[in-house]
């Protein structure tokens, strides 16, 4: 299988979840104490893709939480190949946080594939967000999720389907 | 200022101590070519010149670029936070990481604080939220009780109305039976008067029971559950009557009354003649009721199939406001002085009679310059000359033609008199009993052929005695003749039942079908 290596950004407002996701993807773990990531995080993940006989190494860079990007935040994301947003079900500003930062990393570095999260799945009885939301959020993102980083649900799913849609733009860029 | 060798090395000595930089050379393809400094506390300093340095530090991918950048707290996946500086170099490019753990958790505990800080804020804003709705809540779930105690509070007005609404509705024809009962009990009275009166007498007392069956209907008025029952009828013979009804009402107060008919108007026509009179007797009411000088008119039209009569007064007239009110139930028009306007009931009944007969009521009035109201009905023109005559005397059709006995049990002394009058002229032999009981002991004993009972008399009764008559074998017919409104399973105790007051003709008929064709 040939190994590709991606460097992924996982972006968002602060405490929606986006060091739980990355925990729960990268070693199926979660914690309930909320720490707050200054900088960023960066963790690693192989993923086998064995539709298009690829072996993909991500480099995920867990970005510190913030409704706003300043230099550094965008010398951070430089070279990604694909960006993982993330927002939390019961704070509804969050979802207006990641379409605001979607369209600048656009302008800022083109369009790359992305999914978002709508975290906090698991306390959907206090969410927030209406379904006309989240189809009108849909056409914003190349995929939208429903997840849960404490028990996991969708999690890899949503990461798998950002790693399939970087594979196919790589290929589609070599050819 | 130039800095003397002793004081530079001592800022490269505290920045070497407080940052342990570590410095490595990469090419192109990221493989490690030199290094240099203390890198063991970044677990980078195990590679190996010639190793892949993406292992070891994958934060590198995306980070060199072709100008020199700084990245600030990298937080490796071996727990060290580092600062990495990148710059080209030829083909490759150095890079220069130092330690940030230190200044990484003085932010980071700030951070925290300040994040945790704003959660509660955001817990409090969605807390206050929460609280602002329930208080909405209360405050609709009040304006909903109040309006359920308005509501109440309405309907028991409504009940204190309804008490008016039956003086107004029953005191007309009441008026004219008194009157005329007065009149024809005058000492100068001849046999004209008296057959005059006793003819309005019957007239007014069969409109207080269509009053009374209206009353008790009402609900079901309401409830869109009353039926018309179309007949053919005499129109003018209708407007007589409302005629001999309201000309001496008017003429109590000094108004003068006309009735004026259109020459299309049909004599036969096919409606309601209950519902029809009811609403001319409402509208004629009231425009006497309050009109105190001047005139009342009734005006017929007929064309295309419908029946316009037009009642107009000299009265005080309805303001605009007011004219939508009268006619909903219980409600009643004002006068700027507050007074009573009416009843309440009478145009809303009104109305729906009109509704219910397919028609429409338009009301055209201003204060001061009297009122008219117009009813608007689909009527057809009866086929054939047969007209239903309710007033007729019992024909001979109603005789029996062979002998036969009638018990009748009433304990109503007047009744059981009148009942004996009917039957005795119509060819009958009768007994009579007062009592369920009395009933039951004389059909067993006399075996008559036909038992006429009244429901409501003293010890059993009447159904009670209908069921005993059965089992002791009576096989007669046993007619229900009661004021009382009997349900399926009561009406099934007898074989025919009728209502007071009865139609004599039907229930003589009734009587004669019964005794005479027993199959039937």
């Amino acid at each position: 299988m040939t190994m590709i290596t991606s460097k992924v950004c996982i972006v968002g407002d602060f405490a929606v979840g986006k060091t739980s996701v990355v925990e729960r993807f990268v070693n199926n773990q979660f914690s309930e104490k909320y720490l707050t990531t200054i900088g960023v995080k960066v963790d690693t993940k192989e993923i086998d893709l064995p539709h298009s006989g690829v072996q993909l190494k991500l480099i995920l860079w867990d970005v510190a939480g913030s409704d706003q990007f300043g230099e550094t935040e965008f010398a951070y994301l430089r070279g990604a190949s694909g960006h993982i947003f993330v927002a939390d079900g019961t704070r509804p500003a969050t979802l207006g946080t990641v379409q605001k930062l979607g369209v600048r990393i656009d302008e800022r570095y083109g369009r790359k594939p992305s999914v978002l999260l709508i975290n906090k799945h698991d306390l959907s009885d206090a969410w927030d967000v209406t379904e006309q939301i989240i189809e009108e959020l849909k056409t914003d993102f190349d995929a939208l999720f429903l997840t849960s980083a404490k028990t996991g649900a969708d999690v890899e799913n949503a990461l798998t389907r950002l790693a399939e849609l970087i594979i196919d733009q790589t290929l589609a860029d070599q050819q | 200022m130039s800095l003397p060798p002793s004081v530079i090395e001592y800022l490269q000595s505290d920045f070497v101590n407080e940052s342990r930089p570590f410095c490595f050379l990469v090419d192109s393809d990221f493989r490690l070519v030199d290094s240099w400094g203390d890198g063991d506390w970044s677990g980078l300093a195990s590679a190996d010149v010639g190793a892949n340095m993406l292992d070891h530090a994958p934060f590198l991918l995306g980070a060199l670029g072709s100008d020199p950048q700084k990245l600030s707290f990298i937080s490796t996946g071996d727990g060290a936070v580092v600062h990495l500086i990148t710059m080209p170099h030829q083909d490759g490019h150095y890079a220069i990481v130092l330690d940030a753990g230190q200044e990484h958790d003085f932010r980071q505990e700030k951070q925290q604080s300040a994040n945790e800080l704003r959660l509660l804020h955001g817990s409090q804003r969605k807390l206050i939220a929460r609280q602002r709705d329930l208080i909405a809540e209360l405050v609709e779930a009040k304006a909903e009780l109040d309006h359920h105690r308005r509501d109440i509070e309405r309907s028991s007005a409504n009940k204190s109305r309804f008490i008016a609404m039956m003086s107004h509705e029953f005191r007309t024809p009441l008026a004219s039976i008194i009157n005329y009962a007065d009149l024809a009990l005058e000492p100068g009275s001849g046999p004209a008067d008296i057959q005059k009166s006793i003819e309005a007498i019957s007239r007014s007392g069969r409109h207080l029971t269509s009053l009374v069956d209206a009353v008790l209907d009402e609900a079901r008025l309401d409830a869109g559950q009353i039926q018309l029952r179309e007949r053919d009828f005499d129109l003018f013979e209708l407007l007589d009557d409302l005629a001999a009804m309201m000309a001496p009402l008017a003429a109590e107060k000094g108004l003068s009354f006309a009735t004026l008919v259109d020459p299309d108007v049909p004599h036969k026509v096919r409606a309601d003649d209950v519902c029809l009179r009811q609403i001319l007797i409402n509208l004629l009411g009231n425009a006497v009721k309050f009109t105190q000088e001047g005139s009342i008119r009734l005006y017929l039209t007929y064309n295309d199939g419908r029946l316009v009569a037009t009642v107009s007064d000299t009265g005080p007239g309805i303001s605009v406001a007011d004219q939508e009110r009268v006619f909903r139930a219980f409600e009643r028009g004002t006068d700027r002085d507050g007074s009573l306007r009416g009843a309440g009931l009478g145009l809303t009944i009104t109305l729906q009679l009109a509704k219910l007969m397919r028609g429409e009521i338009s009301l055209d009035s201003l204060p001061g310059q009297g009122c008219t109201v117009s009813v608007h009905v689909p009527m057809a023109i009866a086929e054939g000359g047969a007209v239903d005559d309710a007033l007729s005397p019992p024909e001979e059709a109603t005789y029996a033609t062979q002998s036969k006995t009638v018990l009748v049990c009433d304990d109503d002394e007047d009744m059981l008199a009148l009942l004996e009058h009917y039957l005795h002229r119509a060819g009958y032999a009768l007994i009579a009993a007062s009592s369920g009981t009395e009933a039951v002991e004389k059909a067993v004993n006399y075996k008559p052929d036909i038992v006429l009972m009244d429901v409501n008399v003293p010890g059993m009764s009447g159904i009670d005695a209908a069921l005993a008559l059965r089992d002791q074998k009576y096989a007669g017919p046993i007619v229900a003749l009661t004021a009382s409104k009997l349900s399926d399973d009561e009406k099934n105790s007898f074989t025919r039942c009728f209502r007071k007051p009865a139609q004599m003709q039907q229930l003589l008929l009734e009587i004669k079908d019964l005794t005479h064709n027993p199959e039937s």
